[in-house]
């Protein structure tokens, strides 16, 4: 994944944690990176400038991620309306991730994000992209969807895509070969 | 209105919702550019951020004093009276603050303390009575936390205290408000 001249929005009311997110974001690669402490700021940062991708706390101030979300994505004259939303929360309850995306989240991520985590939800946004859905009571991404495997068919997870493993070459280890080979490590010898 | 005829609303209206429904392919800027060629490999990204979170750990010192200051204002604040839901929702939101950065970072005994911390306050906010000596034994427990001495241990290291918070969750998130 190449983050290099995005531009990505980070939304956390905490100083700190902003900054630890920023950290991993250039560790990414990710060479622009702005950070704002609520929903004010936000919405200054995309009406002054292009925003290639919002990461947003569904706690921010004054009005709350989801709020937030809903905002961006029902206003017919905004240019970002379409942005990828990526919704960082505490709680991850079902209910909770469900309303992320019922407000127009394209994923969520659970706090506290670890590097993996965050550098996959990324990967899932970019490399998966979802039609837009646009009713009278709905704007975002389809809701309809589930993730089948790691872009990339690396398999990390039951359910997961499997990767693509060499074809057998020989006879495998029997079983009691596989055990005394344990026994000689156990004990020490080879 | 009767359970049954509002259900039937709400199907009529989901109904015209689809019929009226706009699906169409969207690619955004960042989908497109992050595409490119040169991009950082999953392995090598995780562990630049690594590096990268490393590098800003030394600074958690100066934020984590300010958090501790504002926990004692906070504290000063609710002196000899009840909190309130706006205390509350103030006092949840720096422990969730500390939390989260406290795991990322791996001060275990930390995020330990202030995730207690948040579990009485969601507690609270969820109804349950505001216990201020709970609020109190968990944010001086953080001051114990904090310092250097004990900064790197492991909740199992201080079973007395991390057994005596857990009561005192069991407590308060079993009462409900009065």
């Amino acid at each position: 994944m190449n983050l290099r001249d995005l531009v990505i929005l980070v939304a956390d009311p905490s100083s700190y944690m902003s900054m630890l997110i920023h950290s991993m974001l250039r560790g990414f690669g990710s060479n622009k990176v702005l950070e704002v402490r609520n929903s004010m700021g936000v919405f200054h940062a995309l009406t002054a400038q292009r925003i290639d991708l919002l990461i947003c706390d569904a706690r921010l101030p004054l009005h709350g991620g989801l709020q937030l979300t809903r905002a961006i994505r029902s206003r017919r004259d905004n240019e970002h309306r379409t942005i990828p939303i990526l919704m960082m929360s505490a709680d991850s309850r079902e209910s909770t991730i469900k309303q992320a995306r019922d407000a127009g989240a394209n994923m969520v991520i659970a706090k506290p994000l670890s590097p993996a985590s965050l550098y996959d939800r990324l990967t899932w946004i970019a490399f998966n992209p979802r039609k837009f859905v646009d009713t009278s009571t709905y704007f975002g991404p389809d809701r309809r969807f589930k993730i089948e495997g790691y872009p990339g068919g690396v398999g990390r997870r039951k359910g997961d895509n499997i990767t693509e493993v060499a074809q057998e070459s020989g006879p495998a280890l029997a079983q009691d070969d596989i055990d005394s080979l344990f026994t000689a490590v156990r004990s020490g010898s080879d | 209105m009767t359970k049954a005829a509002k259900s039937k609303t709400a199907t009529k209206a989901k109904t015209a919702a689809q019929a009226d429904a706009r699906v169409f392919p969207v690619e955004t800027r960042f989908q497109k550019m992050a595409k490119r060629e040169g991009g950082v490999p999953r392995e090598k990204a995780i562990e630049q951020a690594q590096n990268e979170i490393e590098g800003v750990k030394p600074r958690f010192d100066n934020w984590l004093g300010d958090e501790l200051q504002e926990f004692k204002r906070l504290m000063k604040k609710a002196e000899g009276a009840k909190a309130d839901a706006e205390w509350i929702k103030t006092a949840n939101f720096h422990s969730r603050q500390l939390r989260d950065s406290a795991i990322t970072l791996n001060f275990e005994l930390l995020a330990f303390i202030s995730g207690s911390l948040c579990e009485i306050l969601d507690s609270i906010e969820s109804g349950s009575e505001c216990n201020m000596e709970s609020i109190t034994c968990h944010i001086e427990s953080l001051l114990l936390a904090a310092q250097a001495s004990y900064r790197h241990l492991k909740p199992e290291q201080v079973p007395d205290l991390t057994n005596g918070l857990h009561r005192v969750v069991k407590r308060v998130t079993a009462q409900p408000s009065t």
